[in-house]
């Protein structure tokens, strides 16, 4: 069985009418380091919590490590470790007494349990805060205690719905680092949501850009890029509200350029071109003769943001900043 | 499916909880104390009205009073358990046992089993400071009838409890769990034999109180103090808590069933 986990035409809709997600199919191979990208509200957390049975599917196929996830939810249950994105440790007991009672959760025998404990709080580094009461652990051991949770009973797939979030570089960066040894040297299958595009680009060995309950595009990082078959040149303009039409018909008037797309932030307008450097000065001197005023012209390859953007019309960075248009009131559960 | 061994792992669960956080046992016991202490002694001369030992059989207003009080507490314990399980729905801990093989039931039964056991500390804590001089407890049954006092008070815990938890989870709001419990408390034990003999209530109080299940149990604890075995009365208090306890339990394993679903 080489698929741990399969979804057809997933759909749910939420009792007041939302349909938070709509007619999603992917699977999952044994070993693979799979993600969820995309802002607030796609569906990334709702997806997570049908396939860890926390929410019960409106339609759809879901088949989670051989059993489907209507019948076999108890079965499910004892194969998977989650972290859900709340971080969830029980500030009153120790480090080890949260892992310790996990551990019972799981049904696990006692001796062989504290091993197991002692294993996870070297492993996470939590070795000397251990038998400390967690509530007074600084978010990021909060964070790698609650993963410690998850992985107690040594499950075979690992779901993780945003695992860094609101966490400091350095201790997002420990995250990383671990999850990338579970999974390379322990071979535990990772699904994990994001909407960071730099945690989905270092780890997932392939990933579903999501967005309004449904997948836009999937392929590994590298291709998605790839397939953008176009460097990005991102504009900024003094006046964006005003220039915007004309600056966009300008720009597609040019030699080279592939497409504009108004992203409709302070970063103005997004051109894919095959070749941005010998563009970008045509651009300037296009603006100038037209007395558009510039504020900065910058180029790169093309980066997750602009997988997203080329197949959503939005940047998921904008969204971060505005209000995402895909939060809907009882959009993101 | 380790229901006896899943409930035992959260009841101790709870307890570390309640024994790291002292506050939550003296948190209701508070007004009780004050009810005990004070109030009983405010109220001292109560017991001079002609009648009173007649109709009581106590030889003191707090004699009397201490049967309430202590129901009066186990009451007000009772209506605030549903916060945890509020609490438990608010971090996320409820799902991340949910995600578990942990057996369902196992998590309403370790909760209510802690409920129990915070209301009979409570009650240890009161009937102790009712043995002071100045309010003179004693217990005619002794020891045994302490005891069987313990039991009444928790399954009476118990099955108010359950009218707590079924509303937090009903409206995951400890705000409301927390006005909910403060509303009704007093009205209920006024109209009640808690704290004034049935004979001397103006009789309208008199038709709810004969009805008001706080009765049953306040007039089983005070024959076991005062008279002795009357088991016509103790067993009709287990029939009303033990009804009580089938309306507001049932109520909860409704809501709980929707929550796990």
């Amino acid at each position: 069985m080489a698929e741990i986990i399969t979804v057809s035409d997933l759909v749910l809709v939420y009792a007041d009418g939302t349909k938070a997600v709509d007619g999603i199919s992917f699977s999952v191979k044994k070993g693979e380091f799979f993600g969820f990208l995309g802002p607030n509200g796609a569906g990334k957390s709702t997806t997570i919590k049908i396939l860890t049975t926390l929410l019960k599917k409106t339609s759809g196929t879901v088949t989670v490590a051989g059993h489907d996830i209507n019948t076999g939810a108890p079965a499910v249950r004892k194969l998977i470790g989650v972290q859900s994105q709340e971080t969830t440790v029980d500030g009153d007991l120790t480090g080890r007494e949260n892992l310790m009672l996990q551990g019972h959760f799981q049904q696990m025998p006692g001796e062989g349990l504290k091993n197991r404990v002692n294993e996870l709080l070297r492993l996470v580094g939590l070795e000397s805060a251990a038998d400390k009461r967690a509530r007074n652990y600084s978010g990021g051991m909060k964070k790698r205690l609650d993963l410690a949770s998850a992985l107690v009973h040594k499950p075979q797939l690992l779901f993780l719905d945003e695992p860094t979030t609101g966490l400091d570089p350095q201790s997002r960066n420990a995250i990383w680092a671990y999850l990338e040894r579970l999974n390379k040297e322990e071979g535990i299958t990772i699904f994990l949501t994001t909407q960071y595009l730099e945690e989905a680009d270092r780890l997932c060995k392939r990933l579903a850009i999501i967005d309004f309950g449904k997948i836009v595009t999937s392929g590994s990082p590298i291709q998605l890029k790839q397939e953008i078959g176009a460097d990005s040149i991102k504009i900024a303009l003094e006046n964006c509200e005003r220039d915007k039409t004309r600056a966009k018909e300008l720009l597609e008037s040019l030699d080279g350029v592939s497409e504009v797309v108004d992203i409709g932030s302070e970063e103005c307008l997004n051109v894919f071109a095959k070749k941005a450097g010998p563009l970008v000065a045509d651009i300037v001197r296009a603006f100038d003769s037209s007395e558009i005023r510039l504020l900065s012209v910058t180029f790169s390859s093309p980066t997750l943001d602009d997988v997203f953007l080329r197949h959503t019309g939005r940047s998921i960075r904008t969204e971060e900043l505005v209000k995402a248009p895909s939060q809907m009131p009882g959009g993101r559960r | 499916m380790g229901l006896f061994s899943d409930t035992r792992y959260l009841f101790v669960r709870y307890l570390k909880k309640l024994i790291r956080n002292p506050i939550l046992l003296f948190f209701s016991l508070f007004q009780p104390i004050i009810f005990l202490l004070l109030f009983t002694q405010l109220l001292g001369r109560f017991s001079s009205i002609p009648g009173f030992t007649e109709a009581t059989g106590a030889a003191s207003y707090a004699i009397f009073a201490t049967a309430g009080i202590l129901l009066q507490n186990a009451f007000g314990s009772a209506l605030q358990s549903g916060n945890s399980i509020v609490a438990d729905i608010d971090s996320g801990y409820l799902q991340k046992m949910l995600v578990t093989p942990v057996n369902r039931y196992s998590i309403l039964l370790g909760r209510l089993l802690s409920d129990a056991f915070r209301v009979a500390i409570q009650s240890i804590i009161i009937i102790a400071l009712s043995f002071l001089p100045f309010v003179g407890v004693t217990y005619v049954t002794g020891v045994p009838g302490v005891l069987l006092v313990l039991v009444i008070i928790a399954f009476f815990g118990l099955a108010w409890s359950g009218i707590s938890l079924a509303i937090g989870m009903k409206t995951r709001s400890s705000e409301t769990v927390f006005a909910i419990g403060g509303f009704i408390t007093f009205p209920l034990l006024f109209l009640s034999t808690a704290l004034v003999p049935l004979s001397f209530q103006p009789e309208w109080i008199q038709t709810i109180s004969k009805f008001n299940p706080i009765s049953y149990a306040v007039d089983a604890v005070r024959v076991l103090m005062i008279s002795g075995y009357d088991w016509s009365t103790i067993l009709q208090a287990f029939g009303v808590i033990g009804l009580v306890g089938l309306i507001t339990l049932s109520a909860t394993v409704y809501q709980f069933r929707k929550v796990v679903k």
